[in-house]
């Protein structure tokens, strides 16, 4: 079974009263353990793409399955309880909770999944150490550099186990050896983890790292290539 | 969890929040000093009232307060007294034989009440001797003396050891007049004594009225809780009325309803202008979360959960100040009520109340508690239409607000 099916998605935007179509009758799968970009030129509907898959946003015509869950017909409560089980979210700008530590950053997930202490201390752990954040386990975000901010954002997107993780633009404030290191602990992950990562992404590191690339332009899929 | 997290929001603008704290806590402050304030001036008058005028019980007849008659005296004075002797709890009494009459001088005539009185009685009843401004206390006068007031004295153009005439109706109807000297004058507390009270020993009035018995019994007590026992006790042994102070005076009970009504609105007024600083405020710390709030609203937090994180995050500012609020408060009142605040610059003024010219503020353990209650409360309203806002943002457009 795909962890991701489009059917035929089209999202249409209303700007200054005219329609402009952001995703035109996109239609793809994506299986579990997929390590995918979406690319495309500024505006080609990335991001708009991701937020439909995400429940961020709804699709104007077709639908979005997730798991197997349409997600387009749950109530809105359900669709949070959805994202909270099963989808991670990674943003450009690591949107991080500034008064929490990195650990409680990353706990704070798990709190809202009401796991136990116990729980959540392993799998802190355990995820600290995967991406090499130990040290920064009681640093504020302030504390921390735009690359160790973004790991502990994918360590928050790990650490309620979902079953996708969508990154939008993930590397785009990054300098080249963070986005390195970032992408190498993201690839580790996806195997380990067994967790679909699927981004959003201008940056030639990521689609070289990325296993298979799907392309846009003008809201349309224009390629899908495996490498 | 969202305890906490709310708590760790509160000090993201320490600032802010240090001002939303004061706002809390000088409005807390100063609601209390207000309403002990107007408190303590009603006590300073019910308190001056009480114990200069109609101190805590009198006893009467039924018809003596309908008529005012010189018949209508008690006829089981002896009676009541000796039960009143027998109480711990009675500080003093003074029985009274009263007589309506007209007072005249060689330049002026006023209409007054005669108190014929026990002049030690009265005096550890209504503390008249320490009121005397000018003479003695019954005591060089030997025949007929009387105290009249300064206003009276004034009005009448007499002094000390001047000649009056008190003109009245005795028990017989029959129009009876006395020369009395002036022996002391006084500056009671009561503006209605300083208008219209003379006082004569009990003995004379008796004689020249043809009334032996008195037409009415003053008690003081020694604290003002006990006053509602003794009058059961008393009304219990005779068919004559005994009253307390605020059924004597009905303007007590107006006065005490209305300290209550002033205490709600001023609570509303303040609470009301703490629960637009605190909108604002919070309002603001929203907006500034957008991004972030949007983010909580992706991961999974349910609107219920940011609706509960933003509510508490005033009601733990409330928490934490109103109790500094209340301390400040409490402990100014205590001082306040023990070192007393003197207000004699407005002493005339007061005066034409009957009021002292120190207040004693205090402020009923309750009201602490109903106060501590009401800034919550403003705090959680205070916090409804800002978590409002919050739980309505779309988390797509949130995340993208810069």
């Amino acid at each position: 079974m795909q962890v991701i099916e489009t059917n035929n998605v089209v999202k249409v935007y209303n700007q200054d009263h005219l329609p402009v179509k952001a995703v035109d009758g996109i239609s793809l799968s994506i299986a579990p353990g997929e390590f995918t970009a979406i690319v495309g030129p500024s505006g080609c509907g990335k991001t708009t793409l991701l937020n439909l898959i995400g429940g961020l946003d709804h699709p104007t015509a077709g639908n979005v399955t997730v798991s197997g869950v349409h997600i387009d017909t749950l109530k809105e409560s359900e669709l949070t309880d959805f994202r909270l089980q099963n989808i991670g979210f990674v943003f450009q700008s690591y949107n991080l909770i500034p008064v929490l530590t990195a650990k409680e950053n990353i706990e704070f997930i798990m709190l809202l999944q009401h796991k136990d202490k116990r729980q959540r201390d392993m799998r802190v752990n355990e995820l600290m150490a995967k991406m090499g954040l130990s040290e920064t386990l009681n640093r504020k975000p302030s504390e921390l550099s735009g690359g160790q901010q973004q790991r502990v954002a994918v360590a928050r997107a790990l650490a309620s186990k979902p079953k996708v993780i969508l990154a939008d633009e993930p590397t785009a404030n990054l300098d080249s050896k963070s986005t390195e290191d970032l992408l190498d602990i993201m690839a580790k992950l996806n195997s380990e983890e067994e967790v679909t990562f699927v981004f959003s992404t201008h940056d030639q590191r990521v689609i070289d790292k990325a296993r298979r690339i799907i392309t846009l332009e003008d809201g349309k899929v224009i390629s899908d290539e495996a490498q | 969890m969202i305890t906490a997290l709310s708590w760790k929001n509160i000090w993201r603008s320490k600032r802010r929040s240090f001002v939303v704290m004061g706002a809390i806590i000088l409005g807390v402050w100063a609601l209390i000093f207000m309403v002990a304030f107007y408190n303590s001036f009603g006590e300073a008058f019910i308190r001056s009232a009480v114990q200069y005028e109609h101190s805590h019980l009198q006893v009467q007849t039924e018809s003596y307060i309908m008529n005012h008659e010189i018949s209508d005296h008690l006829e089981d004075a002896d009676m009541i007294i000796n039960k009143i002797e027998e109480q711990a709890s009675v500080a003093a009494y003074s029985d009274r034989l009263i007589v309506g009459g007209m007072i005249a001088s060689p330049k002026n005539s006023l209409g007054v009440n005669a108190y014929g009185i026990n002049p030690e009685l009265e005096e550890s009843t209504t503390k008249l001797r320490s009121q005397l401004v000018d003479g003695t206390y019954f005591e060089k006068v030997k025949r007929n003396p009387m105290l009249i007031s300064q206003e009276m004295a004034d009005k009448l153009k007499v002094k000390v050891r001047s000649k009056v005439v008190l003109t009245f109706q005795d028990i017989d109807l029959n129009i009876t007049a006395a020369s009395f000297r002036v022996e002391g004058i006084f500056d009671s507390k009561s503006p209605k004594i300083n208008g219209s009270t003379v006082y004569v020993r009990q003995d004379d009035l008796a004689r020249l009225s043809g009334v032996s018995e008195p037409h009415e019994i003053a008690i003081l007590l020694n604290e003002s809780d006990q006053i509602e026992t003794l009058q059961t006790q008393l009304q219990s042994m005779t068919s004559d009325k005994v009253r307390s102070y605020k059924e004597v005076a009905p303007e007590f009970n107006l006065m005490e309803e209305s300290s209550a009504m002033t205490q709600q609105i001023l609570t509303f007024i303040i609470m009301l202008a703490l629960l637009f600083g605190i909108v604002n405020t919070m309002l603001m710390a929203v907006l500034e979360r957008t991004r972030e709030i949007g983010m909580l609203k992706a991961i999974g937090m349910h609107r219920q959960q940011l609706f509960l994180m933003i509510m508490l995050e005033t009601i733990l500012l409330s928490i934490v100040s109103g109790p500094i609020g209340l301390g400040l408060g409490y402990g100014t009142i205590i001082w306040l009520g023990n070192r007393g605040l003197d207000m004699s610059a407005y002493a005339d003024a007061l005066k034409q109340y009957g009021s002292e010219a120190i207040f004693y503020p205090t402020l009923d353990s309750s009201y602490y508690l109903y106060l501590m209650g009401v800034v919550v409360l403003t705090g959680v309203i205070g916090s409804i239409y800002p978590a409002f806002k919050a739980i309505n943002l779309n988390p797509l457009e949130a995340i993208r607000k810069h």
